[in-house]
């Protein structure tokens, strides 16, 4: 059985990862672009996480920088300053203690729903912003600093070397992979029958015995692990965290990246990364108040696109049914 | 006369001070239809809306299968057996007639904390649910959408998808509401064969139908309970003519 | 802590509690009535300080550059609701939000390219710069009082317009049942336009007269909007009562908490929405 929604998924998965493999072929002796590649990738991993847990779950979020700065802070201060880990190990430690924290945090804010969630989202990931902002022991402002990257082996055979931007490249482009792979699968199984029904209706899946917070908790903490993760590649690829990584404007430009890729469609979390970061990078180098342009483009992209780029790239290709 | 399978006693639910169901008590017994009646506002919603767990009751107790189940959360009625359906159609209109049945299905059937099986795979939800639609005369619609479907088979969707729970109660509230008299028919005949497996509270304005299908009636006036008997005694009795059948202009 | 430190200290706590009921209400007043969460309401706190700044400068004179701005924070107000927010009402809740984040981004370009980057101060008009003499050691600012005055004012003719007149009628009803008011024959469109201008006015009028006793950074409507957001979660969505108890609440709160706590005093009214909502998920003022 497929994975793929629609043609346009298909298609545009097919080519985004084609191209991507052979990209850093393109610009071996350019790092500076395989970097900035890299960086988007790590932000699609996040966007897609928040994608999940407001297009497919309808649990909409403010603050989903909290994790992806958790993630990052969560690696600097377990792993040993001057020591060698391994990746794999503390992408579990990583993953799992970010599972934990959401769990709590899940707790709290899925009490309630709706723009009240999106408020409550935000000032909790702001309290945290403040609690790492005024902290002597995590660096305050500045942040955390990694002096050693960690080694990738698995059962000793080692073949990515973090320190390599290629190396690192490919790891990010692996792990978007296998983000949208394992969201699909997700998507199509017998959990995601329910959370495809208690997105549309709570009520109704309430009354046909489904208790909504156990499933929406599952939901929220499978995004907010995803996006530690992507925090913790962020924070592997720059050497540092600060608390600027939980900011709310963080969390509101992935929701925007949502949005643009278009909402629930998973794949377009990848689109709307790449086009939202793009577009950033060329404003950014036109004027020094890309800012304005960027907001016009926003506002434009609401009144005139009700899907984002993933419902355009559908109506292109003639999707018969966007699902 | 059969097992009492539900039961209310002293069922009271106050919105501030306006008293929805007053001291309310009622039998529901197995395999029978059993319909609740009254004037709009009489409090046959709020009794179902209770029955069902989507409201807590004030105060009063809810008895199913000889245990209290008042204090239950409202998922768990549907789970211990008690299904039921909405005045106002309340389905999965983006997914299909079938999947709104496995929605259903696989509460009762397991599998719902299953994240890398797809969820076509468990034969047993995929049959429950075409077993349901079977009942309701769907399955031709299995594969469509259910926003695509007539108002009538939403209708009938409704009732498939309480099926699909694997009830022993069906709590319904006005399946027949928006119905024309051919719809309605649909809907008598199929509460007809339904009668021999499950108990049936039905609440519905459509008399003729009520009339039809009931074993036993209840009639509620301002959120208390007036009298519970035969359909025919309830249609020769002086005191529900008079307090309600008779001198109140409503049609319904 | 001695008694006056103590009033002092309240005082403070009051007047910052008094201007964060301003611009929550307008928010409050906003969501309630039209559904629409303003995320860009913190920008036009921003807008009317960095206004107040300008006419100040332009005109020598605070009290007329208030009246300027605010009628200037008025147009944008109309604008923006007849030119952007008019077309969504149709729309889901997520694109409303996206939307008014789009605005964040224009506003933010156009003061950095108007005022710059460095931070800015207007001076405390003449006729307020005194101060009263609580005891001989300590004294508090005119111009703080005159803050809690202009606010309590809002705040009454807020009570008055919202129970007394019939704009305030249809806002309650607006509130309750929106197809009711529309059913009613009323022009509801006409209706959220003002709505909405009312609350960018309170928004900027807040930024107006707190320019004199804050410094004008870029990024200060943020820090705002999200003060406003816990103020309007602990005093539940859409009330404009619990707005007023709730912003005197986080005011004294985050007073008391940054002079007796120090360390953790950016977290203060966080910790404290965290509680209530724990004992209160829908806020102490459901409406």
């Amino acid at each position: 059985m497929s994975i793929f929604t629609n043609k346009s998924e298909k298609l545009f998965i097919f080519f985004f990862f084609a191209i991507g493999l052979v990209i850093p072929l393109f610009l071996a002796d350019n790092v500076f672009y395989i970097n900035k590649i890299s960086s988007m990738i790590i932000i699609a991993i996040f966007v897609m996480s928040l994608d999940y847990l407001v297009g497919r779950s309808g649990l909409i979020t403010l603050g989903h920088a909290m994790f992806y700065g958790i993630g990052g802070y969560i690696f600097t201060i377990i792993a040993p300053e001057y020591e060698t880990v391994n990746f794999w190990i503390y992408t579990f430690y990583v993953m799992s203690i970010s599972a934990f924290v959401a769990l709590i945090v899940g707790f709290i804010v899925l009490r309630t729903s709706g723009i009240y969630m999106i408020m409550i989202t935000l000032a909790l990931s702001q309290m945290c912003f403040y609690y790492f902002a005024d902290s002597v022991d995590y660096g305050g402002f500045d942040g955390l600093f990694i002096y050693i990257k960690p080694e990738t082996s698995i059962f000793g055979f080692n073949f990515l070397d973090l320190n390599n931007e290629s190396h690192f490249y490919y790891l990010c482009l692996l792990s978007l992979f296998n983000c949208f792979v394992f969201f699909k699968v997700l998507m199509k199984s017998s959990f995601g029958r329910v959370i495809d029904a208690l997105k549309e209706n709570p009520e109704r899946a309430t009354a046909l015995g489904y208790n909504i917070f156990h499933f929406r908790l599952i939901a929220y903490v499978i995004a907010s692990s995803l996006a530690a993760y992507a925090g913790y590649l962020f924070a592997l690829q720059y050497g540092f965290v600060n608390p600027s990584m939980m900011s709310w404007e963080v969390s509101a430009t992935a929701l925007v990246m949502a949005l643009l890729g278009g909402l629930g469609s998973i794949y377009g979390a990848i689109l709307g990364a790449f086009a939202y970061e793009g577009l950033h990078y060329v404003l950014e180098h036109v004027t020094q108040y890309w800012m304005f342009f960027m907001g016009c483009l926003i506002i434009l992209m609401v009144l005139t696109l009700k899907n984002g780029l993933s419902g355009l790239l559908s109506n292109l290709v003639g999707d018969k049914e966007n699902e | 006369m059969s097992n009492i399978v539900l039961e209310a006693e002293n069922l009271c639910k106050f919105w501030g001070g306006l008293k929805a169901l007053d001291e309310f008590s009622i039998k529901f017994y197995d395999k029978q239809i059993h319909s609740i009646v009254g004037p709009n506002g009489a409090g046959k919603s709020t009794l179902l809306n209770l029955l069902s767990g989507a409201y807590q009751a004030t105060h009063g107790v809810i008895i199913y299968n000889g245990k209290p189940i008042t204090s239950a959360k409202s998922y768990e009625f549907c789970r211990s057996g008690i299904g039921r359906s909405f005045q106002k159609t309340n389905i999965f209109h983006t997914q299909t007639c079938l999947e709104n049945c496995c929605i259903a299905a696989q509460q009762q059937i397991g599998g719902s904390f299953k994240f890398f099986q797809n969820r076509n795979q468990n034969k047993f939800i995929i049959k429950a649910a075409l077993s349901a639609l079977e009942k309701v005369g769907l399955t031709e619609r299995a594969k469509t959408k259910a926003s695509q479907i007539s108002y009538g088979e939403q209708r009938q969707l409704e009732i498939a998808m309480v099926l699909a729970t694997n009830p022993k109660v069906i709590l319904l509230d006005e399946p027949m509401a928006g119905m024309g008299h051919e719809e309605s028919q649909t809907i008598v005949k199929l509460l007809m064969t339904l009668k021999s497996q499950y108990c049936i509270v039905l609440v519905e304005h459509d008399m003729e139908a009520v009339f039809e299908l009931s074993d036993l009636m209840t009639v509620m006036v301002d959120g208390q309970h007036l009298i519970t008997d035969s359909v025919d005694n309830i249609r020769s009795n002086p005191l529900v003519q008079d307090a309600y059948l008779g001198n109140d202009d409503e049609v319904f | 802590m001695d008694t006056y430190f103590f009033l002092v200290q309240l005082l403070n706590g009051v007047q910052y509690g008094l201007l964060l009921f301003l611009i929550a209400s307008g928010l409050t007043l906003i969501f309630g009535v039209m559904g629409i969460l303003n995320l860009a309401h913190g920008s036009m706190y921003m807008i009317g300080a960095y206004l107040a700044y300008y006419f100040t400068a332009l005109t020598d004179s605070f009290a007329i550059a208030v009246i300027i701005s605010s009628l200037i924070a008025l147009v944008i107000g109309l604008l923006i609701e007849r030119f952007l927010i008019s077309h969504l009402y149709k729309r889901d809740h997520l694109d409303q939000v996206l939307l008014t984040v789009g605005l964040i981004f224009i506003f933010n370009a156009v003061q950095s390219f108007v005022w710059g980057n460095d931070p800015l101060g207007v001076e405390v008009p003449s006729a307020l710069s005194g101060s009263i003499q609580l005891t001989e050691l300590l004294e508090y600012s005119d111009y703080r009082l005159f803050i809690s005055l202009i606010c309590i004012c809002v705040a009454v003719a807020m009570y008055y317009i919202i129970n007394r007149t019939k704009l305030g009628m249809l806002i309650r009803a607006g509130e309750s049942d929106r197809a009711m008011v529309e059913n009613l024959g009323v022009d509801i469109s006409k209706l959220f336009t003002i709505v909405f201008a009312i609350g960018v006015v309170l928004a900027a009028l807040a930024g107006i007269i707190s320019a004199p006793i804050v410094s004008l950074v870029p990024g200060m409507g943020e820090h705002v909007l999200i003060s406003c957001f816990v103020v309007v979660v602990i005093g539940g969505l859409g009330s404009i009562k619990g707005a007023f108890v709730a912003a005197l609440l986080v005011g004294i709160v985050d007073t008391f908490a940054s002079v007796l706590i120090p360390e953790i005093s950016s977290m203060s009214i966080y910790l404290l929405m965290s509680l209530i909502l724990l004992i209160k998920p829908q806020g102490l003022f459901k409406s």
